[in-house]
Protein backbone atom coordinates (compact mmCIF):
# COMPACT_ATOMS: atom_id res chain seq x y z
CA UNK A 1 0.00 0.00 0.00
CA UNK A 2 1.57 3.00 -1.13
CA UNK A 3 1.18 5.69 1.73
CA UNK A 4 -1.44 8.88 1.11
CA UNK A 5 -1.55 12.37 3.70
CA UNK A 6 -4.80 13.08 3.89
CA UNK A 7 -5.48 16.98 3.56
CA UNK A 8 -6.43 17.35 7.70
CA UNK A 9 -4.38 19.48 9.19
CA UNK A 10 -4.21 19.80 13.31
CA UNK A 11 -3.00 21.79 15.45
CA UNK A 12 -3.58 23.24 19.51
CA UNK A 13 -5.20 25.88 20.80
CA UNK A 14 -4.67 27.83 23.54
CA UNK A 15 -7.78 29.51 25.01
CA UNK A 16 -10.11 30.74 27.96
CA UNK A 17 -13.27 28.22 27.57
CA UNK A 18 -15.85 28.61 29.91
CA UNK A 19 -13.36 30.76 32.16
CA UNK A 20 -10.85 28.68 32.06
CA UNK A 21 -7.41 27.77 30.82
CA UNK A 22 -7.66 25.13 27.94
CA UNK A 23 -5.69 22.89 25.37
CA UNK A 24 -7.94 22.74 22.80
CA UNK A 25 -7.25 20.11 19.89
CA UNK A 26 -8.68 21.63 16.67
CA UNK A 27 -8.53 20.12 12.92
CA UNK A 28 -9.13 21.86 9.78
CA UNK A 29 -9.26 20.34 6.11
CA UNK A 30 -10.02 23.06 2.79
CA UNK A 31 -11.07 26.40 2.37
CA UNK A 32 -13.98 29.23 2.14
CA UNK A 33 -17.04 28.96 3.97
CA UNK A 34 -15.86 28.04 7.29
CA UNK A 35 -17.97 24.69 8.23
CA UNK A 36 -17.40 23.95 12.18
CA UNK A 37 -18.04 20.57 12.89
CA UNK A 38 -19.42 19.15 16.64
CA UNK A 39 -18.89 15.66 17.85
CA UNK A 40 -21.08 13.04 19.49
CA UNK A 41 -20.97 12.47 23.10
CA UNK A 42 -17.99 10.48 24.48
CA UNK A 43 -16.10 11.07 20.96
CA UNK A 44 -13.83 13.38 18.99
CA UNK A 45 -13.09 14.94 15.72
CA UNK A 46 -12.06 11.71 14.38
CA UNK A 47 -15.61 11.59 13.14
CA UNK A 48 -15.77 13.64 10.67
CA UNK A 49 -13.12 12.10 9.08
CA UNK A 50 -15.05 11.62 5.68
CA UNK A 51 -16.43 15.00 5.46
CA UNK A 52 -12.67 16.58 5.81
CA UNK A 53 -11.47 14.12 3.00
CA UNK A 54 -14.26 15.24 0.67
CA UNK A 55 -12.28 16.94 -2.28
CA UNK A 56 -15.94 18.58 -3.34
CA UNK A 57 -16.53 19.80 0.27
CA UNK A 58 -13.04 21.09 0.64
CA UNK A 59 -13.11 23.00 -2.53
CA UNK A 60 -16.06 25.50 -1.18
CA UNK A 61 -16.05 25.08 2.46
CA UNK A 62 -13.45 25.35 5.47
CA UNK A 63 -14.23 22.13 7.96
CA UNK A 64 -12.83 22.68 11.33
CA UNK A 65 -13.38 20.39 14.02
CA UNK A 66 -12.73 20.91 17.72
CA UNK A 67 -12.41 18.15 19.96
CA UNK A 68 -14.77 19.25 22.92
CA UNK A 69 -12.55 19.95 26.32
CA UNK A 70 -12.00 15.93 28.09
CA UNK A 71 -12.38 14.76 24.73
CA UNK A 72 -10.17 13.47 22.00
CA UNK A 73 -6.61 15.28 21.95
CA UNK A 74 -7.76 18.28 24.47
CA UNK A 75 -7.14 17.95 27.40
CA UNK A 76 -9.37 18.23 31.10
CA UNK A 77 -8.80 21.78 33.09
CA UNK A 78 -6.40 21.64 35.03
CA UNK A 79 -7.97 20.53 38.49
CA UNK A 80 -10.01 17.71 36.87
CA UNK A 81 -8.68 15.21 39.19
CA UNK A 82 -10.95 16.14 41.68
CA UNK A 83 -14.26 17.08 39.12
CA UNK A 84 -17.00 14.92 37.85
CA UNK A 85 -17.47 16.17 34.10
CA UNK A 86 -20.69 17.29 33.64
CA UNK A 87 -22.00 19.46 30.26
CA UNK A 88 -24.80 21.96 30.34
CA UNK A 89 -26.56 23.17 27.53
CA UNK A 90 -25.31 26.94 28.69
CA UNK A 91 -21.86 25.89 28.84
CA UNK A 92 -22.14 23.79 25.45
CA UNK A 93 -23.64 26.89 23.58
CA UNK A 94 -20.79 29.41 25.19
CA UNK A 95 -18.12 26.96 24.19
CA UNK A 96 -18.82 26.42 20.60
CA UNK A 97 -18.81 30.61 20.41
CA UNK A 98 -15.77 31.00 22.55
CA UNK A 99 -14.69 28.66 19.83
CA UNK A 100 -15.78 30.74 16.89
CA UNK A 101 -14.54 33.95 18.09
CA UNK A 102 -10.98 32.46 19.53
CA UNK A 103 -10.78 31.30 15.27
CA UNK A 104 -12.47 34.58 14.11
CA UNK A 105 -14.83 32.44 12.48
CA UNK A 106 -17.24 34.93 10.30
CA UNK A 107 -20.67 33.34 10.39
CA UNK A 108 -19.54 29.62 10.01
CA UNK A 109 -21.89 27.15 9.01
CA UNK A 110 -22.38 24.75 12.30
CA UNK A 111 -22.95 21.07 12.09
CA UNK A 112 -23.40 19.15 14.88
CA UNK A 113 -24.22 15.33 15.70
CA UNK A 114 -26.43 13.77 18.54
CA UNK A 115 -25.55 16.10 21.39
CA UNK A 116 -23.88 17.90 18.70
CA UNK A 117 -27.34 17.76 17.32
CA UNK A 118 -29.33 18.95 20.58
CA UNK A 119 -27.02 21.91 20.31
CA UNK A 120 -27.59 22.97 16.76
CA UNK A 121 -31.13 23.55 18.01
CA UNK A 122 -30.10 25.45 20.89
CA UNK A 123 -28.17 27.77 18.74
CA UNK A 124 -30.65 27.82 16.35
CA UNK A 125 -32.73 29.15 18.82
CA UNK A 126 -30.31 31.74 20.32
CA UNK A 127 -27.68 32.62 18.60
CA UNK A 128 -28.83 32.35 15.00
CA UNK A 129 -27.54 35.99 13.53
CA UNK A 130 -24.23 34.49 14.11
CA UNK A 131 -24.02 31.22 11.87
CA UNK A 132 -24.54 31.03 8.27
CA UNK A 133 -26.45 28.14 8.32
CA UNK A 134 -27.24 25.47 10.99
CA UNK A 135 -27.33 21.44 10.39
CA UNK A 136 -28.68 18.90 12.95
CA UNK A 137 -27.08 15.33 12.62
CA UNK A 138 -29.70 13.26 14.51
CA UNK A 139 -31.13 16.02 16.28
CA UNK A 140 -34.16 15.46 18.78
CA UNK A 141 -35.74 18.30 20.89
CA UNK A 142 -35.60 15.47 23.77
CA UNK A 143 -34.70 11.80 24.31
CA UNK A 144 -36.84 8.91 25.65
CA UNK A 145 -34.58 7.03 28.31
CA UNK A 146 -34.45 3.57 27.83
CA UNK A 147 -30.95 2.74 29.65
CA UNK A 148 -29.15 3.63 32.56
CA UNK A 149 -26.29 5.91 32.68
CA UNK A 150 -24.73 4.49 35.89
CA UNK A 151 -22.70 1.67 34.08
CA UNK A 152 -21.17 4.49 31.44
CA UNK A 153 -18.87 5.27 34.48
CA UNK A 154 -17.69 2.44 37.51
CA UNK A 155 -15.14 1.01 38.32
CA UNK A 156 -16.54 -2.46 37.90
CA UNK A 157 -17.37 -1.99 34.48
CA UNK A 158 -14.88 -0.86 31.56
CA UNK A 159 -16.76 2.54 30.81
CA UNK A 160 -15.07 2.46 26.67
CA UNK A 161 -16.30 -0.35 26.21
CA UNK A 162 -19.46 -0.65 27.69
CA UNK A 163 -20.12 3.11 26.36
CA UNK A 164 -19.39 1.59 22.57
CA UNK A 165 -21.80 -1.81 22.94
CA UNK A 166 -24.35 0.59 24.13
CA UNK A 167 -23.99 2.74 20.98
CA UNK A 168 -23.43 -0.26 18.76
CA UNK A 169 -26.40 -0.74 17.63
CA UNK A 170 -27.38 3.12 16.82
CA UNK A 171 -25.35 2.19 13.70
CA UNK A 172 -27.08 0.94 10.40
CA UNK A 173 -26.59 -2.88 10.11
CA UNK A 174 -25.50 -1.53 6.60
CA UNK A 175 -23.12 0.13 7.40
CA UNK A 176 -19.27 -1.13 7.02
CA UNK A 177 -17.64 -2.78 9.40
CA UNK A 178 -14.76 -1.31 9.26
CA UNK A 179 -16.42 2.19 9.68
CA UNK A 180 -18.48 1.01 12.49
CA UNK A 181 -15.12 -0.22 14.56
CA UNK A 182 -13.60 3.15 13.91
CA UNK A 183 -16.76 4.74 15.41
CA UNK A 184 -16.26 2.37 18.16
CA UNK A 185 -13.12 2.50 19.23
CA UNK A 186 -13.30 6.17 19.43
CA UNK A 187 -15.70 5.66 22.50
CA UNK A 188 -13.73 2.87 24.05
CA UNK A 189 -11.16 5.46 23.97
CA UNK A 190 -12.97 8.02 26.11
CA UNK A 191 -12.01 9.29 29.47
CA UNK A 192 -13.46 7.60 32.29
CA UNK A 193 -17.15 9.32 32.93
CA UNK A 194 -16.88 11.78 29.78
CA UNK A 195 -19.41 10.20 28.06
CA UNK A 196 -21.80 9.62 30.91
CA UNK A 197 -20.85 13.34 31.46
CA UNK A 198 -22.03 14.73 27.72
CA UNK A 199 -25.54 13.30 28.53
CA UNK A 200 -26.24 15.40 31.71
CA UNK A 201 -27.99 17.77 29.88
CA UNK A 202 -28.95 15.42 26.60
CA UNK A 203 -31.02 13.70 28.74
CA UNK A 204 -32.35 15.50 31.94
CA UNK A 205 -34.78 18.68 32.05
CA UNK A 206 -31.89 21.16 31.44
CA UNK A 207 -31.83 20.13 27.72
CA UNK A 208 -35.48 19.16 26.68
CA UNK A 209 -36.44 22.38 24.27
CA UNK A 210 -39.55 20.95 23.07
CA UNK A 211 -41.57 23.24 24.08
CA UNK A 212 -39.37 26.33 23.24
CA UNK A 213 -38.65 24.99 19.45
CA UNK A 214 -41.02 27.94 17.66
CA UNK A 215 -38.61 30.38 19.24
CA UNK A 216 -36.43 29.53 16.12
CA UNK A 217 -36.67 31.84 13.29
CA UNK A 218 -35.42 29.68 10.04
CA UNK A 219 -35.45 33.47 7.91
CA UNK A 220 -32.24 34.29 10.29
CA UNK A 221 -30.79 30.92 10.17
CA UNK A 222 -31.59 28.04 7.54
CA UNK A 223 -31.82 24.99 9.30
CA UNK A 224 -31.24 21.59 8.11
CA UNK A 225 -32.45 18.18 9.73
CA UNK A 226 -31.18 15.04 8.43
CA UNK A 227 -31.48 11.73 10.25
CA UNK A 228 -30.51 8.34 9.75
CA UNK A 229 -33.45 5.82 9.59
CA UNK A 230 -31.57 3.12 11.90
CA UNK A 231 -30.98 5.52 14.97
CA UNK A 232 -33.41 4.22 18.02
CA UNK A 233 -32.15 7.19 20.30
CA UNK A 234 -33.06 9.78 18.05
CA UNK A 235 -35.60 8.16 15.73
CA UNK A 236 -36.59 10.22 12.31
CA UNK A 237 -39.61 10.13 14.13
CA UNK A 238 -38.40 12.47 17.28
CA UNK A 239 -36.67 14.35 14.47
CA UNK A 240 -39.95 14.62 12.58
CA UNK A 241 -41.75 15.92 15.04
CA UNK A 242 -39.16 18.91 16.37
CA UNK A 243 -39.35 19.71 12.50
CA UNK A 244 -42.84 20.61 12.53
CA UNK A 245 -42.62 23.04 15.51
CA UNK A 246 -40.00 25.09 13.45
CA UNK A 247 -41.51 27.05 10.61
CA UNK A 248 -39.41 26.73 7.38
CA UNK A 249 -37.23 23.54 9.25
CA UNK A 250 -35.52 21.04 6.05
CA UNK A 251 -36.02 17.60 7.19
CA UNK A 252 -34.87 14.45 5.64
CA UNK A 253 -34.51 10.89 6.48
CA UNK A 254 -31.30 8.88 5.56
CA UNK A 255 -32.04 5.20 4.69
CA UNK A 256 -29.15 2.90 5.55
CA UNK A 257 -27.58 5.21 8.21
CA UNK A 258 -28.22 5.38 11.87
CA UNK A 259 -26.90 7.64 14.30
CA UNK A 260 -23.13 8.04 13.40
CA UNK A 261 -23.89 9.42 9.71
CA UNK A 262 -20.82 10.64 9.04
CA UNK A 263 -18.96 7.80 10.97
CA UNK A 264 -20.59 4.92 9.94
CA UNK A 265 -20.80 5.40 6.49
CA UNK A 266 -19.07 8.41 5.28
CA UNK A 267 -19.58 7.73 1.72
CA UNK A 268 -23.18 7.14 1.81
CA UNK A 269 -23.23 10.45 4.45
CA UNK A 270 -21.98 12.50 1.56
CA UNK A 271 -24.21 11.88 -0.60
CA UNK A 272 -26.62 13.41 1.31
CA UNK A 273 -24.61 15.91 3.18
CA UNK A 274 -23.28 17.73 -0.67
CA UNK A 275 -26.59 19.10 -2.05
CA UNK A 276 -27.09 20.50 1.42
CA UNK A 277 -23.96 22.12 1.26
CA UNK A 278 -24.56 22.94 -2.15
CA UNK A 279 -27.60 24.76 -1.02
CA UNK A 280 -26.14 26.50 1.17
CA UNK A 281 -23.66 27.98 -0.48
CA UNK A 282 -25.70 29.01 -3.08
CA UNK A 283 -27.38 30.92 -0.99
CA UNK A 284 -24.37 33.08 0.21
CA UNK B 1 -39.76 -18.35 13.67
CA UNK B 2 -38.83 -19.87 17.02
CA UNK B 3 -35.07 -18.93 18.49
CA UNK B 4 -32.83 -21.28 17.35
CA UNK B 5 -31.30 -21.45 20.58
CA UNK B 6 -30.57 -25.16 20.10
CA UNK B 7 -27.73 -24.59 17.53
CA UNK B 8 -25.87 -21.31 19.70
CA UNK B 9 -23.89 -23.57 21.11
CA UNK B 10 -22.27 -24.39 17.63
CA UNK B 11 -22.57 -21.32 15.89
CA UNK B 12 -21.06 -19.67 19.48
CA UNK B 13 -17.83 -22.35 19.06
CA UNK B 14 -14.96 -21.00 18.31
CA UNK B 15 -16.26 -17.16 17.00
CA UNK B 16 -13.56 -14.35 17.42
CA UNK B 17 -16.05 -11.79 18.60
CA UNK B 18 -17.49 -13.85 21.77
CA UNK B 19 -13.28 -14.56 21.99
CA UNK B 20 -12.55 -11.17 22.13
CA UNK B 21 -15.10 -9.49 24.57
CA UNK B 22 -15.95 -12.70 26.66
CA UNK B 23 -13.18 -12.44 29.15
CA UNK B 24 -13.70 -13.94 32.33
CA UNK B 25 -17.63 -14.14 31.46
CA UNK B 26 -20.00 -16.49 33.53
CA UNK B 27 -23.69 -16.13 33.25
CA UNK B 28 -26.65 -17.99 33.55
CA UNK B 29 -28.87 -16.52 30.96
CA UNK B 30 -32.79 -17.40 30.13
CA UNK B 31 -34.19 -15.90 26.73
CA UNK B 32 -37.65 -16.45 26.46
CA UNK B 33 -39.96 -15.89 23.38
CA UNK B 34 -43.26 -16.09 24.98
CA UNK B 35 -43.71 -19.61 24.97
CA UNK B 36 -40.68 -21.26 25.69
CA UNK B 37 -37.81 -20.93 27.69
CA UNK B 38 -34.12 -21.37 27.19
CA UNK B 39 -31.32 -21.34 29.64
CA UNK B 40 -27.83 -20.36 27.98
CA UNK B 41 -24.98 -21.04 30.50
CA UNK B 42 -21.97 -19.47 30.06
CA UNK B 43 -18.83 -20.35 31.71
CA UNK B 44 -15.74 -18.35 31.41
CA UNK B 45 -16.93 -16.84 27.85
CA UNK B 46 -17.74 -20.18 26.26
CA UNK B 47 -21.41 -21.35 25.70
CA UNK B 48 -21.26 -24.65 27.94
CA UNK B 49 -24.92 -25.53 27.99
CA UNK B 50 -28.16 -24.29 26.21
CA UNK B 51 -31.44 -25.92 28.16
CA UNK B 52 -34.82 -25.96 26.87
CA UNK B 53 -37.38 -25.31 29.58
CA UNK B 54 -40.08 -25.16 31.28
CA UNK B 55 -38.47 -24.86 34.74
CA UNK B 56 -39.47 -24.30 38.02
CA UNK B 57 -37.47 -21.77 39.58
CA UNK B 58 -34.04 -21.23 37.69
CA UNK B 59 -31.48 -19.48 39.31
CA UNK B 60 -30.43 -16.90 36.66
CA UNK B 61 -28.00 -14.22 36.24
CA UNK B 62 -29.84 -12.22 33.70
CA UNK B 63 -33.13 -12.86 31.65
CA UNK B 64 -34.23 -12.00 28.09
CA UNK B 65 -37.52 -12.23 26.46
CA UNK B 66 -39.59 -11.20 23.58
CA UNK B 67 -42.64 -11.86 21.84
CA UNK B 68 -41.81 -14.66 19.21
CA UNK B 69 -42.74 -12.72 16.52
CA UNK B 70 -40.26 -9.50 17.79
CA UNK B 71 -37.61 -12.44 17.18
CA UNK B 72 -38.62 -13.62 14.13
CA UNK B 73 -37.81 -9.71 13.15
CA UNK B 74 -34.56 -9.79 14.57
CA UNK B 75 -33.58 -12.45 13.35
CA UNK B 76 -34.07 -11.54 9.61
CA UNK B 77 -30.61 -11.13 7.49
CA UNK B 78 -31.21 -7.43 7.19
CA UNK B 79 -33.57 -6.63 9.94
CA UNK B 80 -35.62 -3.50 9.66
CA UNK B 81 -35.06 -0.53 12.14
CA UNK B 82 -36.40 -0.79 15.66
CA UNK B 83 -35.49 -4.39 15.20
CA UNK B 84 -31.65 -4.76 15.00
CA UNK B 85 -30.19 -4.80 17.96
CA UNK B 86 -31.33 -5.72 21.69
CA UNK B 87 -31.37 -2.19 22.78
CA UNK B 88 -33.48 -1.44 19.50
CA UNK B 89 -36.12 -3.94 21.39
CA UNK B 90 -35.75 -2.17 24.90
CA UNK B 91 -36.08 1.13 23.75
CA UNK B 92 -39.56 0.41 21.70
CA UNK B 93 -40.19 -1.54 24.71
CA UNK B 94 -40.38 -5.18 22.90
CA UNK B 95 -37.73 -6.64 25.11
CA UNK B 96 -38.06 -7.26 28.97
CA UNK B 97 -34.34 -7.15 30.74
CA UNK B 98 -33.87 -8.52 34.48
CA UNK B 99 -31.11 -9.31 36.08
CA UNK B 100 -27.83 -7.98 36.80
CA UNK B 101 -27.93 -5.00 34.57
CA UNK B 102 -23.51 -4.10 35.56
CA UNK B 103 -22.79 -7.64 34.08
CA UNK B 104 -24.84 -7.18 31.63
CA UNK B 105 -22.94 -4.11 30.69
CA UNK B 106 -19.66 -5.29 31.58
CA UNK B 107 -20.27 -7.91 28.52
CA UNK B 108 -22.90 -6.18 26.56
CA UNK B 109 -21.04 -6.36 22.83
CA UNK B 110 -20.80 -10.09 23.72
CA UNK B 111 -24.43 -10.71 24.59
CA UNK B 112 -25.13 -8.49 21.79
CA UNK B 113 -22.99 -11.27 19.56
CA UNK B 114 -24.36 -13.90 20.87
CA UNK B 115 -28.02 -12.86 19.69
CA UNK B 116 -26.66 -12.29 15.86
CA UNK B 117 -24.83 -15.18 15.38
CA UNK B 118 -28.88 -16.64 15.99
CA UNK B 119 -29.38 -14.85 12.45
CA UNK B 120 -29.16 -17.26 9.21
CA UNK B 121 -25.94 -16.50 7.70
CA UNK B 122 -25.35 -13.80 5.41
CA UNK B 123 -25.22 -14.66 1.73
Amino acid sequence: MNAMREPITGYYLNLAVLGRPHRLYIEEAGSGIPLLCLHTAGSDSRQYRGVMNDPEILRDFRVICFDMPWHGKSSPPEGWQTEEYRLTSAEYARMILEVCDALALERPVAMGCSIGGRIALVLAMQHAARFRAIVGLQSGASIDPYYELTWFHHPQVHGGEASAAYVSGLMSPTSPDADRWETLWHYMQSGPGIFKGDLYFYRGADGDIRDRLGAIDTTVCPLYLLTGEYDYSVSPEDTRQAAERIAGARFAVMPKLGHFPMSENPALFLTYLRPVLAEIRSRA
Amino acid sequence: MALPLETLKARASGDAHLARFGMDFDCALLVGDGETDWLVRIERGEVASVAKGPFIMPKTDLRLRAASDTWSKFLAPVPPPGYHDLLALRRYRRLQIEGDIRLMSAYLFYLKRLFALLRPPSA
